[in-house]
């Protein structure tokens, strides 16, 4: 019997390839040792709580990275309040000198200035206003040309509304020395008088002849 | 037993002594935690918080095209410490106060002689003063100068970048004192300082987020005005020329607008540099045509003329025979400026030969009440309205008050007094069909958040009709096309109506002064009035009648015409007949 069942069992082995085997039959005598190591299946609530240490260390991490970034942070703020300090201090440096540019902006377009300056310009004015109607061609007033002697700005007294302000500002027609020793001529008459000159000696100031040359026609742009 | 006893004291000993320790700890806790919590935490902070005042800034003052022509800058003073300058030794001294003495333009030598006349006073003194109101510029230099015993102090000052120009009027503001719109118009100008506090650590930064403000700075308003910067500067300009030309102790100029009053110019003479008040005398600081009430004179005689009118009571051809000198049969004797055999005159005639004798006889067909009122309207004797400090309303006395002389007197600018302005707002009534606007240099008051106040109400007054209005102007062209200084007055390709007055002043002694109040004022162009000029001349020398003011009015009225692009008239003058 055992050996009918043991050809029985040979024959088909034969004839079948032994892979077929490999699956099955094979691995059960292996099995057998393993069952002594028994392990009590873990249940739902026991397989969750089981990561506890990657929590941890989550945690712990977070904390961590908290505690640098607020450390960060802090050295951030510091850092900026430094920053704003320095660049607060460059703001005023800056304000400082738009008042000083401003100032001198205002002091240099007032009009004893500009008038002083086209008195030296030699530009005068013309006191008979004309139009042009342009509708109908017509002349409106009574074009006369302007005349040298009455027509000059300021008039031959020189700049007669005192600017305290202006003292020591050259003309555009001054050379520096020039305006050097004007400057100090008005601190000189200031000085002697206590009066207010310095505007008036400024005007007085010796004059060269213009820096550009007139040509005889204003410029005007060549366009084609 | 006894070892037992032992141990149960030691015990309550020692749980005795632990609460004690335990009780005056705890007492101390609630003191300090409790108690003088807040006074310790007051304490702490004070060791490192700083204030700070935020500085608001005083407004502008601007003209109408937003010229600036007063603002706020900021100012540095420069203080030493003279102890810790000599500290290093003298020679270091010396040549640090050589350096700053450079920058600051004293000069070395006054740098020390501060340094040292602190250190004679005090060895150990901590403070000179070197130098205040010094620029950004010289600041700076100094700044950059290593020496930690020179410290420095900012300070709000006003700077006028255009000087003199409308100096009168701005006004100035110092230490001294307020005067001119710097005062009047404070309210509107002045910022309100605040204050901000934070907390600063060893090295003097401050600590991160403890910047507090108590209080937000409050900027000024930015006051507007109607001035014309550029015209303002010619006008002062050539007030000035002629009042030397001349040699007049005063001169006034005023341009306004015929149709709104706003006043385009207003110069005087001397002038006032508000940026160095010291130079003019302090009885210069004022604006005169503002506070000083003059008897106007004969340009007084056109307001008369256009009652006469507008009342029915004469045309600019009614006629009157003008002598030298005329009684009036109740007292009153009234004579012309200068001799001459009796003139057949018409109302326009007795305007252009300023006939007071003439003016009389018409005059005489108004009640006085009538003319005092019509005075009122024309807003002689009245309040401007205006916001400039110390004004005047000249005097216009009420009839009961009027003497015989005076009846007559009043027709012809005598015994009333009024301001340039006043005279100037009763013309523009006249160039404005009778209607007077009352006169304004203020167009508003701009606050940082936008609104705008301040803005002048000018009610209008109808004086006389528009009728009556123009025909005057007709008649005051007279003066410029055919009058004794139509050489000086006309000005090509305008109608030109003009009014000139030689007024003497009371010596304040029942008489006269020998020197006359010479003015001449005139609207142009007459076919569509546009503005109003005013001259005045303060007791010319050279000559002593208008003739003294007609080149200047022409000089002014060219330049406002140009200036303004007006229009060439287009039609013929009035032409009315001076004669019969």
């Amino acid at each position: 019997m055992s050996t009918n069942l043991a050809a029985a069992v040979a024959a088909p082995n034969r004839k079948r390839p032994a892979a077929l085997w490999n699956g099955g039959a094979l691995p059960a005598p292996a099995e057998e040792p393993k069952r002594t190591h028994l392990e009590v299946v873990p249940t739902r609530s026991q397989r969750r709580a089981r990561p506890r240490a990657l929590y941890a260390a989550i945690s712990v991490g977070t904390l961590l990275a908290i505690v640098v970034a607020q450390l960060l942070l802090s050295i951030g703020i510091s850092q900026g309040a430094y920053q704003l300090n320095s660049l607060q201090a460059q703001q005023t440096q800056l304000q400082r000198s738009y008042q000083a540019v401003s100032e001198d902006l205002n002091r240099v377009s007032s009009p004893q200035n500009l008038a002083a300056n086209a008195n030296a310009l030699g530009m005068v004015s013309n006191s008979s206003p004309a139009y042009l109607r342009l509708s109908d061609g017509a002349v409106l007033g009574a074009p006369l040309p302007a005349n040298g002697a009455a027509g000059t700005v300021t008039g031959t007294l020189g700049n007669l509304v005192p600017n305290a302000l202006l003292a020591g500002v050259p003309l555009v027609t001054q050379t520096q020395q020039q305006a050097a020793a004007a400057a100090a001529a008005a601190a000189a008459a200031k000085a002697a008088q206590t009066g207010n000159s310095a505007s008036a000696g400024a005007a007085s100031a010796p004059t060269t002849a213009p820096t550009v040359p007139l040509q005889g026609a204003l410029p005007t742009p060549v366009t084609h | 037993m006894v070892a037992k006893k032992m141990l149960r004291r030691r015990t309550a000993v020692t749980v005795l002594a632990v609460a004690a320790t335990v009780a005056i700890l705890g007492a101390k806790l609630v003191d300090i935690q409790v108690v003088r919590a807040d006074d310790l935490q007051r304490q702490s902070v004070k060791a490192k918080e700083v204030s700070s005042p935020l500085l608001g800034n005083r407004g502008d003052i601007v003209d109408a095209d937003g010229t600036v022509m007063a603002t706020t800058i900021y100012t540095y003073t420069a203080a030493a410490s003279p102890s810790d300058a000599i500290a290093g030794g003298r020679d270091k001294m010396v040549e640090a106060a050589a350096k700053i003495g450079a920058i600051t333009g004293q000069g070395g030598d006054a740098v020390v002689a501060l340094l040292d006349g602190a250190l004679k006073d005090n060895p150990k003194s901590k403070y000179v003063l070197i130098k205040s109101g010094m620029d950004v510029a010289a600041f700076d230099k100094l700044d950059k100068l290593p020496y930690p015993w020179l410290t420095f102090t900012k300070k709000q000052a006003r700077s006028y970048p255009n000087g003199a120009i409308a100096g009168s009027l701005l006004g100035f503001l110092s230490e001294g004192g307020k005067a001119g719109l710097e005062e009047s118009e404070n309210g509107c100008l002045a910022g309100v300082d605040g204050e901000e506090t934070y907390q600063r650590g060893a090295d003097g930064v401050a600590i991160p987020g403890s910047t507090v403000v108590q209080k937000q700075a409050k900027d000024g308003g930015t006051l507007k005005l109607t001035l014309d910067g550029d015209l303002q500067w010619f006008s002062e300009q050539t007030l000035a020329q002629q009042v030397s030309a001349t040699g007049s102790k005063f001169g006034f100029v005023t341009v306004a607008e015929a149709k709104t009053g706003k006043i385009k110019a207003i110069a005087q003479w001397p002038p006032l540099d508000p940026n160095n008040i010291a130079a003019s005398d302090p009885s210069d600081w004022g604006l005169k045509p503002f506070t000083t009430p003059y008897e106007p004179g004969s340009t007084f005689k056109a307001l008369t003329a256009a009652m006469l009118v507008d009342q029915g009571k004469a045309s600019p051809t009614s006629q009157v025979l003008a002598p030298y000198s005329w009684q009036s049969g109740n007292g009153a004797d009234l004579h012309d400026s200068g001799y001459h055999a009796p003139l057949r005159l018409t109302l326009t005639g007795v305007l252009m030969m300023s006939s007071n004798t003439g003016m009389s006889q018409l005059g005489r067909a108004l009640p006085d009440q009538t003319r005092y009122d019509y005075l009122q309207k024309f807003g002689i004797g009245e309040p401007s309205g205006l916001p400039y400090p110390g004004q005047s309303d000249g005097l216009l006395n009420p009839v009961k008050d009027w003497d015989d002389q005076t009846k007559y007197a009043t027709m012809f600018g005598q015994g009333v007094s009024a301001t340039q302005l006043q005279m100037v707002d009763a013309y523009q009534a006249l160039a404005n069909g009778g209607t007077r606007i009352p006169l304004s240099i203020v167009e508003g008051c701009e606050h940082p958040d936008g609104s705008v106040t301040d803005i002048p109400s000018g009610k209008p007054t109808q004086v006389v009709s528009a009728t009556a209005a123009g025909t005057t102007l007709g008649m005051m062209e007279s003066i410029v096309t055919s009058g004794e200084l139509k050489k000086q007055l006309q000005i090509p390709g305008y109608r030109i109506a003009a009014k000139t007055g030689t007024a003497q002043q009371p010596d304040g002694k029942g008489g006269y002064l020998p020197s006359y109040y010479v003015s001449v004022m005139g609207v142009a162009p007459v076919d569509d009035p546009q503005y109003v000029v005013s001259v005045n001349l303060g007791y010319p020398t050279t000559i002593t009648s208008s003739a003294a003011a007609a080149p200047l009015f022409h000089t002014i009225m060219s330049q406002v015409l140009k200036t303004y692009r007006v229009k060439p008239s287009t039609s013929s003058p009035a032409d009315y007949p001076p004669y019969y």
